[in-house]
């Protein structure tokens, strides 16, 4: 009965969207009003059918409805409720109805808000839009069919994959990444709309710029927390390893970075769109590419779901989408004419421009590793992987140069700038990469790459922190304010979105000097002990104090517990464990990390005996790791805080835009500003 | 139209596209082993229960099929039934060999006893044999040909169909 109505409502919406795609398509090519209100409508539609589905699936798996073959397949009576909340994404064919249903959730709130405007654009972002939910409905109407009625139904199930058990992160990780790759279909459907329309105005940026922002900002918080579970569940102690699985999320992530930087410099000089469009619309087709890669059973990764049926669909809608969008661009990229142009010379423009470069030039390093074996499979037949080291070598350079080119951009004016503006603006922050390098020095880094990421770090940092600071004085300056007044009047009521952009960077730089620092300083020992015996680790001792067995209801856990002690004092007992789950025959590793402000302690086991009281500890200590999942959450709430909508208004304080914008001055080149830079 | 654009764009989409498809039949678990084309690593081992002495290389003339499991695997357990099967119906075509890795003698004869056998079950204690042929996870299936070389290995549990086709590759070759 429940699996009916979940295949009843999933046909539905798959008829809704692929209806609604065509009114959208002919209510593009034939602007109407009522076209434009059919389209909403097929959009509101599709959204709330996809969402009863979901309902729906909730219900059965909260119900332990074993009579619906997804519930059968992953749920199980002993689960804790949020694992069972979880095991909607834990397995292919519910992950696919998940995805459903935050695109439901997305075209919905898209449509909504944008009801009002654009009506030359929405018709074909609408479109676009119910095209791609059209085929999602279809894999989820036919090859990943949750709702199959199971004739026999058991009493109980399996529960889901026992890594996914394994920590709460897992909650929130694999959602976090959906609104991240998911919502890349909205910048999507308006970029596509600008080349079919064949225009790009400047009305049009904001939804583009807003709806890239918003996926933006949880790709890049579900990038960390992906690390962050592999850290705290994997037990190797890493948090990133260039797994092809780990790639497919980061490739959409450069490219639409580099979109929002691009996006600025249309902004500004009306110039790049489209570059910009080629941006936004390679994020939509490296979301899609990586959903292929982990649900076709090509790649082998702890992310991947196993060999899968659906591989050759999402590879069918993959070649469109590329074809779809190779055509599309050629055909109309030359109606989007520049109203600016870009001149040679040091300038913001300049700097974004080779911002951008590097951005592409990371994202087809990246790709080009990832898809490497495959193409040496298939050319010569002989298998291989692509490790660490090709990565790590080519991401280092790239990421110090965007490093430094964080601080430069920001430094320089729009516009050109002379020989003494860039001697103001380039040479004084070199105080902060030198403090930075110092400082890195006393606390022992002698690494020369950490070293130089140091430097470039403390470098962009006071020109950041320069940034944020020199409208605050300029107000302070002419108009009297105190310190307080001018912080709020110059950076949260009008430069929020330049506050925002300020923030994110700043964090990146934490982030990138972060994982130099971690990868490069850390300590590591393996040592097997019997109860009672210690053992030490940059100034820990750790006394193994006994392992016990605990039983719960889905798992069976044995921990090994170890006092750890500084200079003599008991700071915390640790219990990394090995946690073994129903059905399954092999245990799985749990570590246990004590997180301070500088370090972390991480132990593993790598085998526990609770019967002879043996084990087999893997301890580190990993300097600065906890900063990155702060800093990386400061990246996030900079994103949101760059989101709230800021009011357009004519300019009226020419002296007071010029200082907030142009700090080093440069002419504005509109007399219409947005707020912030 | 924008020439340029179209061509870039296709260069780099095109031969994208075609990987993937190639790639998609690819499984990842499927690790070649070195060992396929050569001659199957020799053992002599004891035959569970009864301690009859096993020699491989005593086997020649007709294909083996080498499989490598465990009690305490739980795919092994479906496999079982399907090599028992295909054994039987066999017959004395083609030699089946169980090898047991990394398990105790009373627990293979207790599961014997419950799932039937039906060819010689020889327990590798040390795990020596398992190492010789580069055995990283049970069950995994060695297809050897009359005239003792290896042609073919399966990682995971055999269906009839992929014990067929890969039965089918000794063949060929003798």
């Amino acid at each position: 009965m429940t699996a009916t109505l979940g295949r009843f409502l999933v046909d539905l919406s798959l008829l809704v969207a692929t209806s609604g795609a065509m009114v959208g398509f002919a209510a593009g090519f034939r602007p109407s009003a009522s076209g434009a209100r059919l389209a909403r409508r097929f959009a509101y539609a599709f959204s709330a059918l996809m969402t009863a589905a979901n309902l729906v699936m909730f219900y059965a798996l909260l119900t332990h409805d074993f009579s619906v073959s997804y519930v059968a397949q992953v749920g199980s009576r002993s689960l804790p409720t949020w694992v069972t909340i979880a095991s909607l994404w834990s397995s292919l064919e519910g992950s696919i109805l998940f995805w459903g249903l935050i695109m439901s959730i997305y075209i919905f709130v898209a449509t909504f808000a944008t009801r009002r405007d654009h009506p030359e654009y929405m018709p074909f972002a609408i479109g676009v839009w119910l095209a791609c939910a059209a085929f999602f409905a279809f894999l989820i109407a036919g090859p990943a069919q949750p709702f199959l009625t199971v004739a026999s139904p058991l009493a109980d199930g399996p529960g889901p994959n026992p890594l996914l058990q394994n920590h709460i992160l897992m909650a929130v990780h694999p959602p976090f990444l959906y609104l991240g790759f998911v919502g890349m279909t909205i910048p999507f459907g308006l970029a596509c709309a600008a080349l079919l329309t064949g225009r790009l105005g400047h009305a049009f940026l904001r939804p583009l710029r807003t709806w890239l922002l918003l996926p933006w900002t949880f790709l890049t918080v579900a990038i960390m927390l992906g690390g962050w579970w592999s850290y705290e569940v994997l037990g190797w102690g890493g948090y990133w390893a260039w797994d092809p699985v780990e790639n497919a999320s980061f490739l959409p992530w450069l490219t639409a970075t580099a979109a929002l930087h691009s996006a600025i410099v249309m902004e500004r000089k009306g110039t790049l769109k489209g570059w910009t469009v080629t941006l936004v619309l390679s994020t939509f087709l490296l979301t899609i590419f990586g959903t292929f890669l982990t649900r076709s059973g090509v790649f082998n990764s702890v992310h991947s779901f196993t060999q899968s049926s659906i591989g050759p669909t999402i590879l069918v809608f993959l070649a469109i989408a590329l074809v779809w969008s190779v055509v599309l661009l050629a055909t109309r990229i030359d109606r989007l004419t520049a109203e600016g142009e870009i001149t040679a010379g040091a300038s913001r423009e300049t700097v974004f421009l080779a911002n951008n470069l590097l951005f592409v030039v990371f994202t087809f390093t990246v790709l080009i590793g990832t898809v490497f074996p495959l193409v040496v499979e298939a050319t010569k037949g002989t298998q291989m992987s692509v490790g660490r080291p090709y990565f790590d070598k080519m991401a280092v350079p790239i990421g110090l140069a965007l490093l430094f080119l964080m601080g430069v951009g920001p430094a320089l004016p729009w516009g050109r700038a002379n020989g003494e503006q860039m001697r103001r603006a380039l040479i004084p922050p070199a105080i902060g990469g030198a403090i930075a390098a110092a400082i890195g020095w006393a606390a022992g880094v002698r690494h020369g790459w950490t070293l130089l990421t140091l430097a470039f770090g403390g470098y962009t940092l006071w020109i950041t922190v320069r940034e944020i600071w020199l409208p605050v004085r300029q107000r302070m300056r002419s108009r009297g304010e105190g310190v307080g007044e001018a912080i709020v009047a110059s950076q949260i009521h009008r430069g929020r979105r330049r506050l925002a952009a300020y923030i994110v960077h700043a964090a990146a730089v934490v982030v990138i000097v972060s994982i130099a620092v971690s990868s490069t300083m850390g300590k590591v020992s393996e040592v097997r002990l019997n109860k009672g015996q210690t053992t030490k680790i940059g100034g820990y001792e750790l006394t193994f104090i006994g392992a016990e067995e605990r039983n719960e209801p889905h798992r069976i856990s044995t921990a090994a517990r170890f006092e750890v002690r500084r200079d003599g004092k008991l700071v915390r007992v640790l219990e990394p464990a090995m946690n073994l789950y129903q059905g399954q025959r092999e245990p799985i590793g749990t570590p246990d990390v004590m997180t301070t402000l500088t370090h972390d302690l991480y132990l593993s086991v790598m085998s526990i005996d609770a019967g002879a009281q043996v084990v087999g500890l893997h301890s580190m200590v990993n300097p600065m790791v906890g900063w990155i999942w702060i800093a990386v959450g400061f990246m996030g709430l900079g994103g949101l805080m760059a989101l709230i909508p800021s009011r357009r208004r004519p300019v009226t304080d020419r002296d007071d835009v010029l200082a907030e914008l142009h700090p080093i001055g440069s002419a504005p080149a509109t007399t219409l500003v947005e707020e912030g830079g | 139209m924008n020439r340029r654009v179209l061509l870039a764009g296709l260069a780099i989409t095109i031969p994208a596209i075609l990987l993937f498809v190639v790639s998609l039949g690819r499984d990842p678990h499927k690790v070649r082993s070195p060992l396929v084309g050569r001659v199957a690593p020799d053992f002599t081992l004891l035959q569970a229960g009864s301690g009859a002495v096993v020699k491989l290389s005593s086997l020649r003339g007709k294909p083996v099929v080498l499989n490598f499991w465990a009690t305490w695997c739980v795919p092994c357990f479906a496999e079982h039934g399907v090599l028992t099967e295909a054994s039987r119906q066999l017959g004395p075509n083609v030699q089946f060999l169980g090898v047991v890795y990394d398990d105790k003698e009373e627990k293979i004869l207790q599961f014997l006893r419950e799932n039937g056998s039906a060819y010689p079950t020889l327990n590798d204690g040390g795990g020596k044999t398992a190492i010789a042929y580069g055995v990283y996870g049970v069950p995994e299936t060695f297809f050897i040909d009359p005239s003792g070389k290896i042609v073919a290995k399966y990682e995971g549990p055999l269906t009839p169909q992929l014990l067929e086709s890969n039965l089918q590759k000794t063949a060929g070759r003798s």
